[in-house]
């Protein structure tokens, strides 16, 4: 559960200016998140210019080594009339394709990817909401009213607030653009409805990085 | 230890947890102030299946645990998927037992737990909430990527600036200990990355050594004879990226798309434009029709007229039989041949059907007359025109639109939703359809509220048929303030609103429509009926307005007729009993490619030695449209009043199967509007459990294929749950009382 975002056009256009073009969107995920409209726009874009498309295949479910195993055959055809390979799709499925092409043929694919895959905090879950889960190994949680510090706090502090936040917002978060609330002062606030802050006085176990 | 076997490449994907117990000192030290315990189980998510009603091993031993150390346990509840938080919720206030717990204790990864205890602060009353889990790392593992036949892992970092495509596909950033950008460190020794083995020493644990990703990168570009730009100009990393602002950008997009309007449903490709810009024509008269005694939910009808009979347009050729069942009438004037079972485009089985040969002269039936004004109508005269006429939901269902008008006398109605959403993609006859006899569905739609006396109608069209939703509101405001002078004076009082819904597959179903426009939920095993509402097709409407206007019972309708593999995609006015075939011809044909490519075989078919060449087709013909369409074996079945459209496309290049494993990834549960857990019942559905399937309530599947649709295993699951829905029925008929 990975979400994409287009990359730069200019880096893309640097690699495909005037090449026989071969595009690979996965739909897959993309009830996630593909950024589909950009990526028909882009290639709207390239048809007009001299890169030419051999052909723009939509597909789903890149990152199964079986189902593209099959189907980089289906696709034999267009493959040998093209010089370069862009992938949408999240990095998982761009290596994939990459590998299968390596393995089942001598000639060499240039394969490169169109997008540049984000990392959600949160969304290794099913339905995303505001919940992140930093998978540290080593859950937190119980210590904090149920809301995580690793992922609400910007320094991952784990026994208490900096001290830093202003009016409750974060100093860290602030500058880059987002007010974050300060993850500590949440905690305090829930235990204190809880009516537990003894929590707090707990000393806590340190964070194994290792894990 | 357990965490290790996790994160190393024995991986299978049935034993892939997200989480694991904590270690029991930590568990019982947290809980050192509490006596009594509610257990909250998370139990999807890439572990092993259970059975229903069986309790889950872990939770079984932590409950063991528990007690053992003098806490009581209250009750357990294991939710599939805990971070669901729409069905978690619905499950958790059933809870009684969770009043009286001194505490909550959650066993999942961290998300679960968040979850629920954000849930204690708005829906149960507040308590402290415990997890018994640590989350594992997954280091940058995601669904299908786990493992492989072959073992080959892929990982992605999501690290928001690929590299990939100067490092022949092969990511340095999860499979390099250090991550770099720019070549290897040169710290290797015979191929190994110096880290692993270090780490491999200390631990002293074997299968630690890991080959040095980027003498593989190396051996990779030199075979490819391929200099990156990489070395050209390097790269530097952004370990800014991506921006926290973006992420909640894009975080809060994906929301906003899920819960648009109601839980669940997909985004498919629509694939409109190959007819919504194409005005409908009207098909060449066919030489000979079928029509079949059966097209409508229900009874078949009983045939009329026996061979060598002569019959007329419209003529009653089978009469209802039941509550539930249609009249069926003739298409076209000429001679019956033959009274006899036919190919049937929805049945498996033969069904009975009028053959009529074509006389080419088109007379219409004495009886077919105008039925009068609509002002001068009773609502009693309108519901007998309606069932004289045959007619029934249009929008592929078949359900009798007679019995919709009558609602049970304790029920009462206060709302009509004219559907117009058409969620199916490729489809266009509806919106077609809207365009261009606009006129007759507000006129169908005022006659409908008439018969049951209703005060607010609401036609329903999805947000990408604008120029529908133009031509429907100026010819309401038309109809309302100027037409409405004489003969529709008394319906002047009665509203109707075009509401624009959000495009959003399976919109076009009665309880998605109700949930989105009225906010009323229809519950499981109940009919819109209960809520006061009817739901009626757009086409339907126009069915009524043909019948009250010119007296024409229900014989011809629009229907598209598209598809990748179709040379003249069309919008077609179509005679009830028309083969697909003439109208395929009608469309150019098929734009046959003999298929260059053996039919796939894959995963566990292969080992079963079945699946091989089997009917190889290079085209696929489907009655509807690619979710609920109905793969048609045989190209001379006839167009029923269900029809919808047809399709033909290109079958899947990947088969749909039960036979591949499921990987609980949980998408299914996801997408499915009506909350039900498709991947539990396709695990049943393997094994022909149906009693359990009944119980997980399969029988409020509507069937709409949002779960094929997602599944990355591309399950068979619809096909599972409609055999499903036919076993129990069969089993309810022959014993009744097992239903309680």
């Amino acid at each position: 559960m990975l979400i994409t975002q287009l990359k730069p056009k200019e880096e893309l256009l640097s690699i495909i200016h005037g090449k026989r073009v071969l595009t690979l969107q996965c739909y897959g995920c993309a009830e996630v998140f593909l950024p589909k409209e950009e990526i028909n726009l882009f290639l709207e874009e390239l048809n007009k210019s001299s890169t030419l498309i051999v052909k723009n295949i939509i597909s789903d479910y890149l990152c199964n080594y079986e189902y593209t195993k099959l189907r980089i055959n289906l696709w034999a055809e267009e493959l040998k009339k093209s010089e370069k390979i862009v992938i949408f799709s999240c990095g998982i499925g761009v290596q994939v394709v990459s590998t299968i092409l390596s393995q089942v043929s001598s000639i060499r694919y240039q394969v490169y990817p169109g997008c540049d895959t984000l990392y959600l905090n949160g969304f290794q879950g099913l339905t995303p909401f505001n919940f992140d889960c930093a998978q540290c190994g080593q859950c937190f949680l119980n210590y904090t009213g149920g809301i995580c510090p690793l992922t609400s706090c910007a320094k991952s502090l784990l026994n208490g607030p900096c001290g830093g936040a202003k009016n409750g917002k974060c100093e860290v978060a602030g500058p880059a653009g987002i007010a974050m609330d300060c993850g500590w002062e949440k905690i305090y606030k829930k235990l204190e409805t809880i009516g537990r802050l003894d929590i707090l006085k707990e000393v806590v176990k340190l964070r194994d990085y290792s894990k | 230890m357990e965490n290790d076997k996790m994160i190393t490449s024995e991986i299978i994907i049935q034993d892939y947890s997200k989480f694991v117990l904590k270690p029991k000192e930590e568990i019982i030290l947290q809980l050192k102030d509490v006596d009594k315990i509610f257990l909250i189980g998370c139990n999807k998510c890439f572990k092993e299946f259970k059975q229903f009603g069986e309790e889950e091993k872990e939770c079984v031993e932590l409950i063991k645990m528990l007690r053992e150390n003098g806490k009581k346990v209250l009750g357990c509840a294991d939710i599939d998927f805990l971070c669901n938080r729409i069905i978690t919720e619905k499950i958790i206030r059933k809870r009684k037992e969770l009043n009286q717990a001194d505490c909550i204790l959650v066993n999942s990864c961290g998300i679960g737990v968040q979850t629920i205890a954000e849930l204690t602060e708005e829906t149960i009353p507040s308590k402290p909430v415990f997890t018994a889990a640590d989350s594992i790392p997954q280091g940058g593992q995601h669904c299908l990527s786990l493992y492989d036949e072959e073992g080959i892992h892929f990982r992605c970092a999501a690290c928001g600036q690929c590299f990939l495509g100067m490092t022949a596909g092969i990511c340095p950033i999860v499979n390099c200990a250090k991550e770099l950008v720019n070549g290897p460190c040169g710290g290797a020794k015979n191929g190994k990355c110096e880290i692993a083995s270090a780490i491999g020493q200390v631990a002293g644990a074997t299968g630690k050594d890991k080959d040095c990703v980027w003498e593989k990168i190396i051996r990779e570009y030199s075979r490819k004879k391929f200099i990156p730009e990489l070395f050209v100009s390097p790269v530097i990393r952004d370990f800014n990226k991506p921006s926290l602002k973006t992420k909640n950008v894009l975080a809060d997009l994906v929301r906003e798309k899920r819960f648009e309007g109601f839980y669940g449903g997909v985004y498919p490709l629509e694939k409109k434009e190959f007819t919504s810009q194409k005005a409908i024509k009207i098909a060449t008269e066919p030489k000979q029709v079928i029509i079949p005694l059966l097209q409508h939910a229900g009874c078949p009808a009983e045939p009329l007229v026996k061979p060598g009979d002569k019959v007329f347009v419209g003529q009653k050729i089978g009469e209802a039989k039941g509550f539930i069942s249609a009249n069926i009438h003739s298409s076209i004037s000429g001679k019956v041949i033959a009274v006899e079972p036919h190919p049937h485009p929805v049945c498996p089985e033969k069904i009975l059907s009028v053959i009529i040969e074509n006389d080419g002269k088109n007379q219409l039936a004495p009886e077919v007359s105008p039925k009068g004004e609509l002002d001068n109508l009773s609502s009693e005269e309108i519901r007998k025109i309606v069932y004289e006429a045959g007619i029934v939901g249009l929008g592929g269902a078949m359900f009798p639109t007679q019995v919709k008008l009558c609602p049970p006398k304790d029920k009462k109605i206060d709302t009509f939703i004219l559907n117009g959403a058409e969620c199916e993609p490729y489809l266009t006859a509806d919106e077609r359809v809207m365009i261009e006899k606009t006129e007759d569905i507000i006129f169908g739609m005022k006659a409908l509220m008439k018969v049951l006396n209703v005060e607010k109608g609401y036609i329903a069209i999805e947000e990408n048929k604008p120029e529908a939703i133009e031509r429907m509101i100026t010819q309401i405001t038309k109809a309302d303030y100027t037409d409405s002078g004489h003969n529709l004076r008394n319906l002047e009082s009665r509203e109707i609103s075009v509401i624009c819904v959000k495009t959003k597959y399976p919109q076009g179903a009665e309880r998605m429509l109700i949930k989105r426009i009225l906010g009323r939920e229809v519950p499981p095993g109940c009919l819109p009926f209960d809520v006061g509402v009817v739901v009626n097709n757009v086409s339907t409407a126009v069915a009524v307005a043909e019948a009250i206007r010119t007296g024409l019972p229900l014989i011809k309708r629009v229907i598209t007729i598209t598809g990748e593999k179709n040379k003249d995609p069309q919008n077609l006015e179509v005679k009830i009993g028309t083969s697909f075939k003439d109208l395929i011809d009608f469309c150019g044909g098929l734009l046959d490619e003999p298929s260059p490519f053996p039919p796939p075989q894959v995963g566990r078919e292969k080992e079963k030695g079945k699946g091989s060449c089997q009917d190889v087709r290079s085209v696929e013909i489907k009655m509807g449209g690619p979710m609920m369409g109905i793969v048609q074996k045989d190209f001379n079945v006839p167009v029923i009043k269900g029809t919808t459209g047809i399709l033909v496309t290109s079958p899947s290049d990947i088969e749909f199967t039960l036979l591949r494993a499921c990987i609980k990834c949980g998408r299914c549960l996801d997408v499915c509007p009506m909350e039900l857990n498709p991947s539990n019942l396709g695990l049943y559905a393997e094994k022909e459990e149906w009693e359990k399937m009944h119980l997980e309530s399969v029988m409020n599947c509507i069937e709409c294929g949002s779960c094929n649709y997602i599944c990355p295993s591309k399950r068979s699951l619809v096909e599972a749950f409609k055999l499903a829905k036919k076993e129990i029925c069969a089993k309810l008929v022959k014993n009744p009382q097992s239903s309680e």
